[in-house]
């Protein structure tokens, strides 16, 4: 499974969930998480149980929240369908490193800049979030009051985000230089390192699957 | 699009999903998920608020798989923020409070059918117990995720928007003259 193209992960990954809210309810949500869990469970997810284990602590929330606010038949009903969604992208982010869907967007031709957009933002997230962190602790030493009436707490809150943004806005510069040096600019095109190999079986069934997804919508709304 | 643009929306992104770690330390019921939208597009424009709006949605969707349905919202929350830029809503407080309330309402009107037809109202917690609130004051299913998704926007906006225009204010007349609209949204062009 992991040795499939990413649009084809991609692809099974978002039909399920039209699935699950495409077909009649309860069964075509119950059959979309069946293959959904069946795909949590595939050699190949790592860490096997530990994945659908991610699924389920993200789904149960919900169900209970439905079942407060809908009953048990309404819960069954939208918790299938969001539970399908849900298991279907924790299994795509457990298969797919996000380098390899990279790989794949400039082998298939999209400009580097959207690659580098995607790349980029993954690693920045991270990292501004430790910034952040460094920050409160940094705050707090200094004596920073984080707790009290709303205003305390909205001064706080401007205590913390101020200095965080502003750094994050001094970092473009930095950022723009160094992508500058290496050469990317509007329309340029790299060649991938290891491109993923894309089978025309694979082009095909992605293909299949969203016609089929068409399909039924069609047939379901006329 | 330039270079600068080009690094900027990263590092906007990474600001939409950092700040929970300022919200979680004071203990605001607040989200400020769009502070970077709405700042990328005072900055530069609709588009790269966009691009902001839409890359912040698929990473928190890494994450978590529920909030790819709300990526709309950060769409019209970007031209929103265009449109007070353009206006010079980021001017002062008094201009800008009103603006951002004004972005909650249009927010939660947004967000309803979203959270009424995908999660069932079920989004989050603290939403889910807000509809369930108003379904016991008597109001519909629709009536009450409305009341729920208003309770949790109205307010975030407006602080949103109030630190988008300390931020802007804040920023170095030097570091505000790179991006092409900074100037403007504050009022100093």
């Amino acid at each position: 499974m992991r040795r499939l193209h990413p649009f084809t992960l991609l692809t099974i990954a978002v039909v399920l969930p039209a699935l699950a809210w495409i077909l009649p309810a309860p069964r075509g949500g119950a059959a979309a998480l069946s293959v959904a869990a069946l795909l949590l469970l595939t050699p190949g997810v790592t860490p096997g149980f530990g994945v659908a284990r991610t699924a389920f602590l993200t789904a149960a929330p919900f169900w209970f929240f439905l079942y407060l606010l809908h009953g048990v038949s309404g819960m069954v009903a939208t918790g299938l369908r969001l539970s399908t969604m849900i298991a279907s992208f924790v299994w795509l982010v457990a298969i797919l490193p996000p380098a390899r869907l990279v790989e794949a967007m400039v082998a298939a031709g999209w400009p580097v800049s959207a690659a580098f957009l995607f790349s980029a933002t993954l690693q920045a997230v991270p990292a501004l979030r430790e910034r952040a962190q460094r920050l409160v602790e940094a705050q707090r030493c200094r004596g920073l009051a984080t707790r009290g009436g709303p205003l305390v707490r909205l001064h706080a809150l401007r205590a913390l985000a101020l200095p965080l943004v502003l750094s994050a806005l001094h970092d473009v510069d930095e950022r723009a230089l160094a992508l500058e040096t290496r050469g990317l600019v509007a329309g340029a095109r790299r060649t991938p390192l290891a491109p993923p190999p894309d089978h025309w079986s694979q082009r095909a069934t992605r293909w299949l699957l969203l016609l089929s997804c068409a399909a039924l919508l069609v047939w379901r709304v006329v | 699009m330039s270079v600068r643009l080009l690094a900027l929306i990263p590092v906007a992104v990474a600001i939409n999903l950092a700040l929970s770690a300022a919200v979680d330390a004071v203990g605001l019921p607040l989200f400020l998920d769009t502070t970077g939208t709405i700042l990328t597009t005072a900055l530069a424009g609709p588009v790269v608020g966009i691009l902001t709006g839409v890359l912040t949605s698929a990473v928190n969707s890494l994450r978590n798989p529920t909030f790819w349905p709300f990526v709309a919202i950060q769409i019209i929350v970007a031209l929103y923020a265009w449109l007070a830029a353009s206006r010079g809503w980021f001017r002062s407080l008094r201009t800008a409070v009103p603006a951002g309330l004004l972005l909650g309402v249009i927010a939660s009107v947004t967000s309803t059918p979203i959270s009424y037809f995908v999660f069932g109202c079920s989004t989050t917690g603290g939403i889910a117990l807000t509809t369930k609130l108003g379904q016991l004051l008597g109001l519909s299913t629709l009536g009450a995720c409305f009341f729920g998704s208003f309770l949790s926007d109205f307010g975030d906006k407006a602080v949103t928007f109030a630190l988008v225009t300390t931020i802007l204010h804040a920023l170095p007349r030097r570091t505000a003259a790179r991006f092409p609209l900074a100037l403007r949204a504050v009022g100093r062009a």
